[in-house]
């Protein structure tokens, strides 16, 4: 009797939860699942079954790896830069001085702009003209190109088959660095007092104190990061899309900017469903890769 | 932002269904269209020109016809609603979807009505029949498999831009040919401007504005109507080729503005109208799109691409492109949706349409009135024109038309030699020609 009751009372609170996750996760996903089982244009309901058709195509496909690799890119070099630039202004904002209680503030503004204002705003940045990049260069020694009888030289950023991704890379830390400094604030703030003070009396102080006590307690938060880290950067669309379109040439192609060419512009949406499907799949896996490789803690903590 | 956006559009689709919900909208795509008659949902690209003309058409049509009611909207992304809308079979009655549409697979899923038999009858204001009040060049570019999908209304026309200013300041000529140009350009550079400018980001524009006006000066139309028909070989041919070796010619001699490869539409199209650049290719939007950030004193003129000295081509060639509307076969409403349509295309509304949003129109005689200063030289330059033509390859074959932007971009920053190029060009259409699901389309003058 009394068992049944809870049951039910368990059954009545999951119920509205369980729904909507159904509803707007479960459903959506077993949907893209069957339409990339499909050759479909999205714009109307002529749909042709063609098996596997998308996935081996998808397979074969040289720009898909070429965006992978990009996304691979963004992942190891933004990402590491992320988590090192995270964390030593998380560490370094610890005081209660003036301008640590600014820079707190600072750091978080460029992520709650909006990507659009973000992208435009660095558009400006890479301006070949009246950009700060150039104006940098120029400042130390570059020369103006636009002179009288200059030779053709290439100022641009953005258009720069070498510079465009990197370029792009750089928009992204400075993006979502703020997000990170927070996490690893917060967990450094965690850190015991007992644990921090006991070190400082036995000695261990700056860098060797960081490395040694700060570090190994920050582990947890840092994992967590990672998995942010992999999910973000996989899965990065609109900066690269607002930036540079995906180019020149395919230079800053990324999973997601190629999945809305395929949907939008080839009107081919199970390819597209294919590689949401793939890019699903990479993400699930890449997560449970570091998972795996992160699960010792060296500060002993059971995970 | 995500989630914003998703339930902002569902929203949207949802307000969509009502509306066409209360017009008795059926999605059985007969002839007449199925409805009431009586109600009408237009939608419209949203962009330089809004859409407070089509709001204004359609209540003056409203009360010349009691009991019509016609309901008009819009968005600069409104192909991002359609879309939905086509898909589940409850599209507007009436509709200019934009350039982010992808019309021809549209046509192909049969989504489109063929307007061959309402073409067949009397205009709204006049005599003989509606097809003979469009520009027939115009028309034809809404042609498939001998049937009528899309309607032009208003047209562009592509060429490149110049500083009149400028020019007579320092006494120059704007170059009619490939050679007045490379003698020009050194004495643009002298006076410390880039001879030219371009939308570096969208490689569209140069494909536009240089490549194809240069394959059709030096080899002819054929050349490029044979690269737009697939030809085996006619992307690789002699024309092409010498094409993009003028495009890397200018390039190489330093003619184009530096950085303008990573160079927006709007960034490059600043830098020309602040003076950093003496000319760049564009359409006839180009003063709509540019109207709100001039700088005080900004001047611009029409001009068509330098031609190559000797050419095969037509020196008077110029190239057009439409924004067409459409009426979706699972609207409603067939009848009042082409009367309405017809009533937008009489020549008295066209008339205004180019007064009041600046641009020309595909109706005939509708240029007969005091034209915008800057359309009356593109205007007179279509009209005496004895080949007009428009770039459909990209719209046709989307990823031959991707893989041709992609290698502009690599051609024009230098990491493509013009032979690779293409090369490039070929191999893409090569594979279009593979791809049996795709159906092949010609053009021919």
């Amino acid at each position: 009797m009394r068992n049944r009751g809870r049951t039910a009372f368990i059954v009545t609170y999951l119920a509205p939860a369980a729904l909507l996750y159904g509803v707007f996760v479960i459903w959506p996903v077993l949907q893209a699942i069957g339409f990339s089982l499909f050759k479909w244009s999205g714009l109307s309901s002529k749909k042709t079954f063609v098996g596997l058709d998308n996935f081996k195509q998808l397979f074969h496909d040289s720009v898909f790896w070429e965006a992978l690799l990009h996304n691979a890119w963004i992942f190891v070099f933004g990402g590491g830069a992320i988590l090192i630039v995270g964390i030593a202004v998380a560490h370094g904002t610890q005081g209660e001085g003036r301008l640590t209680k600014v820079l707190r503030s600072v750091y978080l503004f460029p992520n709650i702009m909006s990507l659009v204002v973000v992208a435009i705003l660095w558009e400006f940045v890479y301006d070949p003209h009246i950009g700060l990049v150039t104006s940098l260069t120029n400042l130390f020694g570059g020369s103006h190109a636009s002179a009288p009888g200059a030779v053709v030289q290439n100022t641009s950023i953005l258009g720069n088959p070498a510079k465009a991704l990197p370029a792009v890379i750089i928009t992204f830390v400075w993006f979502s660095v703020g997000f990170y400094i927070m996490l690893f604030s917060a967990g450094i703030r965690q850190i015991p007092q007992e644990v921090a003070e006991a070190s400082k009396l036995d000695g261990a102080e700056g860098l060797f104190r960081f490395r040694k006590i700060t570090l190994p307690l920050l582990w947890s938060v840092g994992r967590i990061s990672v998995i942010y880290l992999v999910i973000n950067t996989l899965n990065v669309f609109a900066l690269v899309f607002l930036m540079t379109q995906g180019g020149p040439d395919r230079k800053t192609e990324v999973m997601l900017t190629y999945l809305y060419e395929q949907a939008f512009v080839n009107s081919d949406y199970g390819a597209a469903t294919a590689l949401a499907m793939a890019n699903f799949v990479i993400v699930m896996a890449v997560s449970g890769v570091v998972l795996r490789l992160t699960r010792k803690d060296p500060s002993g903590a059971v995970q | 932002m995500k989630t914003h956006l998703s339930a902002f559009s569902a929203a949207l689709a949802a307000t969509g269904l009502l509306l066409t919900g209360c017009s008795g909208g059926s999605s059985e795509g007969n002839a007449g269209g199925g409805g009431n008659g009586k109600d009408l949902e237009v939608v419209s690209f949203q962009g330089g020109f809004g859409i407070d003309f089509f709001k204004q058409a359609a209540t003056e049509y409203e009360s010349k016809h009691p009991g019509v009611h016609i309901k008009v909207s819009g968005g600069p992304r409104v192909w991002e609603q359609l879309r939905p809308r086509f898909a589940n079979g409850t599209p507007p009655g009436l509709t200019w979807p934009g350039w982010g549409m992808d019309y021809w697979a549209l046509i192909y899923d049969n989504q489109v009505f063929p307007l061959d038999d309402a073409l067949k009858t009397p205009p709204y204001d006049g005599k003989g029949t509606w097809k003979d009040t469009f520009d027939p060049s115009l028309l034809k570019l809404g042609e498939y498999q001998g049937k009528q999908y899309e309607l032009p209304y208003h047209y562009n026309i592509m060429g490149w831009w110049y500083n009149p200013d400028t020019f007579t300041k320092h006494g120059w000529t704007v170059p009619k040919t490939f050679k007045d140009l490379l003698d020009l350009a050194p004495k643009i550079k002298a006076a410390g401007m880039a001879p030219i400018t371009y939308q570096g980001m969208y490689p569209d524009y140069t494909i536009k504005g240089f490549l194809f006006p240069w394959v059709i000066s030096v080899g002819g139309i054929k050349a490029a109507d044979d690269a737009q028909s697939l030809v085996p070989g006619a992307w690789k041919s002699a024309a092409f080729l010498k094409a993009a070796q003028m495009i890397k010619q200018l390039r190489d001699s330093g003619f184009f503005e530096d950085g303008a490869d990573g160079l927006s539409h709007t960034q490059s199209q600043t830098d020309f109208l602040q003076g950093k650049a003496a000319m760049i290719p564009c359409g006839t939007w180009l003063e709509s799109e540019m109207r709100k950030t001039m700088p005080p004193g900004a001047k611009m003129a029409f001009m068509l691409p330098p031609v190559v000295d000797g050419g095969a081509g037509d020196p008077s060639a110029i190239m057009i492109g439409i924004e067409p509307w459409i009426i979706p076969t699972a609207g409603p409403n067939h009848d009042l949706a082409i009367d309405f349509y017809k009533y937008m295309t009489s020549v008295d509304k066209a008339k205004q349409f180019i007064t009041q949003c600046g641009t020309l129109t595909a109706i005939k005689g509708s240029d007969q009135i005091t034209l915008p200063p800057l359309l009356v030289e593109p205007a007179r330059l279509f009209r005496e024109s004895k080949t007009v033509y428009s770039i459909q390859f990209d719209t046709w074959y989307s990823t031959l038309g991707t893989e041709s932007k992609n290698a502009m971009a690599a051609l024009l920053n230098g990491s493509n030699t013009p032979e690779e190029f293409v090369d490039r060009l070929e191999a893409a259409a090569e594979k279009v020609r593979q791809d049996k699901s795709k159906p092949v389309h010609t053009m021919t003058h």
